[in-house]
């Protein structure tokens, strides 16, 4: 069904319908100068609307960044600014603006103005959710065509068909942002959580890099059970580790690990440093190095007295090192500048000599 | 049309083309096509770019000042005589509503629709301060109350006061309003602040509100409405300052990427390079590999740069393609404030105007 069809039907042509045009000539097909299709009227002829005057873009002398539109689009846009003038609340309001949307879904004006028929006539918002259900697969990028959905869910207090649709989005598009800000909204508005760990995990194993699920899992569980309980951090970080295996170069997941450790501190987690460094071999990867880096920053700077100062700091400019050699060497003016800072901060003078400044 | 296929290595000599760019967006002033349309309601934003871009590119001898000023002066939404209308006051990002074309600075006419938008109010400010307009005949105190109508409990911003969506990026619009006006009064800073605060993800990057994953658009407008309020340093801790270096400088791939996993495209080479410069690290970046990768995205034909090589170009693209060479100290490019994003000569004149405000003169 088109867009069209699924608005409030446009209003039939006036029956005096235009002398159709089968034998005008074949002109160049260029946008502005496209002739309407056969059959439709301009407003300004239509005689239902001779009561409105049409309201032109008035841009004064000097037009600046002049959109060309043709001759179909001005007229009815013309026609809708006059509506809005007037703030006429009609049927044939509300019908204008499926077609203005239609020309330009994100002119925000015109969604404010629907809206507000939609209340003023008291229209039956799950034939709207239909509609901005086709209008958001055809353009799912738009900010306007979200904003009116979540509206419209709000007005009925109904998010039953988001987490569907949503779904459906993102199995076209799996990091769409305006998706996951809906989706999110709809769960935490309405609490939704249940069966969201095991979405994110679906996810998860169609693609173990996208970076939008990774979050949704942080957004689950820290709104849910969260971290603290020691077995549900026990499981998030196994299952973390059992992803690096299957994929070792990815950045996400090594976020999530540190991010979901950070709190607690990564030294406080028994046993992990052993774990880590047992990946070196087959899972090394930047994200890795560097999540040893940041582990050792923060034994330095907690440094209860488990640690022996010296060996720590030398571990970590050792890693710098590495990963500005070999490891990450796009970034290896960045690690020259962690490794100086590691060391202006935690020298006592019994460390091997500071890094020579190569170009 | 065939193009050969290159590599980014194979741009490690490619040139600048300055004087494309530069009729590049003396036609997007003129006139674009209807395939733009949805442009319309952000046509002043196209403006910015232009006009800001011919600024950094130092080309802003052959625009016509005077009639820009006017045209902007159109889209100031002025107080009605009984100011009833005063927290929907602003700027228009275009005539589209169909008020008569009018610069004067009021009254203005009731309207039912008529109000400012955020980023139009911000980019028409910055506009005016670019072509040398001395903001005397903006309504400063109807901009700041049509500013304060916006801002949500939360800290974050509506753009319109009829309701949109809400994030990050009107919190930055807003911070550019007020750092223009040289007046915080319009933003209740504590509730801003901390609703940035809350927008920090586990990864340390900043998203567009709390829980959203982290993104290079938003982190930029986060630590650039910190920077412009002054407040960087006391929301953040030197080691949260580090995790946000870090979640940035590792966007870097050869151009930037706005998140772990996604694509690099040209525009991030300003909203995570600028974030970069504010934290005092983007001397640490690899320049070779963003030039080369900026100029990649380099339409030579009709001038201009897209997100990604072979694309078609657009004003925003090319406008952030400029200003992440800028960041690099590019031969013949202004140099480009992270924070305000105009170039460094427009920031001086504000900063003369403001001098000249404190001082109370005329």
């Amino acid at each position: 069904m088109s867009v069209e069809e699924i608005s409030n039907s446009l209003p039939e042509a006036a029956e005096e319908v235009q002398t159709n045009n089968e034998n005008v000539e074949g002109e160049p097909e260029m946008a502005y100068d496209e002739s309407p299709r056969e059959g439709y009227v301009l407003y300004r002829d239509r005689k239902e609307w001779a009561d409105l005057e049409p309201v032109p873009q008035d841009d004064g002398p000097n037009p600046v960044v002049k959109i060309a539109y043709s001759e179909r689009f001005r007229d009815v846009y013309d026609y809708f600014r006059a509506l809005l003038k007037h703030d006429e609340k009609s049927e044939r309001a509300l019908a204008l603006t499926a077609e203005a949307i239609e020309l330009n879904a994100a002119n925000y004006t015109v969604w404010h103005y629907r809206r507000v028929l939609l209340q003023a006539l008291e229209k039956d918002l799950r034939v709207e959710m239909k509609y901005i259900t086709a209008i958001i697969e055809d353009q799912p990028k738009n900010y306007q065509v979200w904003h009116h959905r979540r509206m419209v869910v709000e007005w009925l207090s109904d998010p039953s068909e988001e987490l569907q649709f949503t779904a459906e989005i993102l199995s076209q598009d799996a990091k769409n942002y305006h998706a996951w800000q809906h989706r999110q909204w709809v769960i935490q508005e309405y609490k939704l959580w249940a069966g969201e760990l095991e979405y994110v995990e679906e996810l998860l194993e169609e693609d173990v890099r996208n970076n939008s699920a990774w979050n949704q899992r942080h957004f689950v569980i820290s709104r849910t059970t969260t971290y603290s309980p020691p077995e549900v951090l026990e499981r998030e970080v196994q299952y973390t580790i059992r992803q690096i295996k299957k994929a070792p170069h990815n950045e996400s997941a090594w976020n999530y690990l540190k991010g979901i450790l950070q709190p607690t501190g990564l030294s406080s987690y028994a046993g992990l440093l052993e774990q880590v460094e047992g990946l070196q071999g087959s899972c090394c990867s930047p994200y890795l190095l560097g999540f040893l880096v940041d582990y050792y920053e923060e034994a330095l700077e907690t440094n209860g007295g488990k640690y022996n100062l010296t060996e720590t700091l030398n571990k970590a400019l050792g890693l710098c090192d590495l990963l500005a050699q070999d490891q990450d060497t796009i970034r290896r003016e960045y690690w020259r500048y962690v490794a100086r800072t590691l060391q202006s901060q935690y020298d006592s003078g019994e460390t091997s000599p500071p890094l020579t400044e190569q170009q | 049309m065939a193009e050969e296929v290159t590599s980014v290595d194979d741009f490690d000599q490619i040139d600048f083309l300055r004087d494309r760019h530069i009729r590049f967006f003396q036609r997007c002033l003129q006139v674009l096509p209807e395939r733009y349309s949805s442009y319309e309601t952000s046509r002043l934003t196209i403006v910015f770019f232009a006009l800001s871009g011919l600024d950094v590119l130092d080309a802003l001898d052959a625009v016509d000042k005077p009639s820009l000023v006017e045209w902007i002066y159109s889209l100031q939404v002025v107080p009605t005589e009984d100011e009833s209308n005063l927290w929907r006051c602003g700027f228009r990002g275009s005539s589209h509503i169909g008020v008569p074309y009018n610069t004067s600075t009021g009254p203005g006419s009731p309207h039912p629709y008529d109000s400012g938008h955020v980023a139009m109010t911000y980019t028409g400010l910055a506009c005016l301060i670019i072509l040398g307009d001395d903001l005397s005949r903006v309504n400063k105190k109807a901009c700041l109350a049509g500013l304060k109508s916006l801002q949500l409990e939360d800290g974050s911003f509506y753009a319109v006061p009829e309701g949109s969506e809400n994030d990050m990026r009107f919190v930055y619009c807003a911070a550019c309003v007020c750092y223009m006006l040289d007046d915080w009064s319009g933003i209740d800073c504590k509730k801003a602040v901390d609703y940035i605060r809350r927008s920090m993800s586990y990864d340390s990057g900043i998203g567009q509100g709390a829980g959203l994953e982290s993104h290079g658009g938003s982190t930029f407008c986060a630590i650039a409405t910190l920077c412009l309020m002054g407040k960087l340093e006391e929301m953040f801790s030197e080691r949260e300052l580090n995790r946000i270096r870090r979640w940035c400088i590792l966007r870097q791939q050869d151009g930037f990427h706005g998140r772990p996993n996604k694509p690099v495209d040209t525009c991030y080479s300003f909203w995570v390079g600028a974030t970069l410069e504010l934290l005092d690290v983007f001397q640490y970046t690899n320049f070779e590999k963003n030039r080369n990768y900026i100029l990649s995205t380099q339409d030579s034909l009709v001038g201009g740069f897209a997100k990604w090589p072979d694309s078609h170009p657009d004003p925003l693209h090319t406008y952030f393609g400029i200003c992440g060479l800028s960041l690099m100290g590019e031969a013949g490019l202004r140099r480009v404030h992270p924070a305000l994003n105009v170039s460094d000569r427009a920031l001086q004149c504000l900063q003369q105007l403001h001098q000249t405000w404190r001082e109370g003169c005329t």
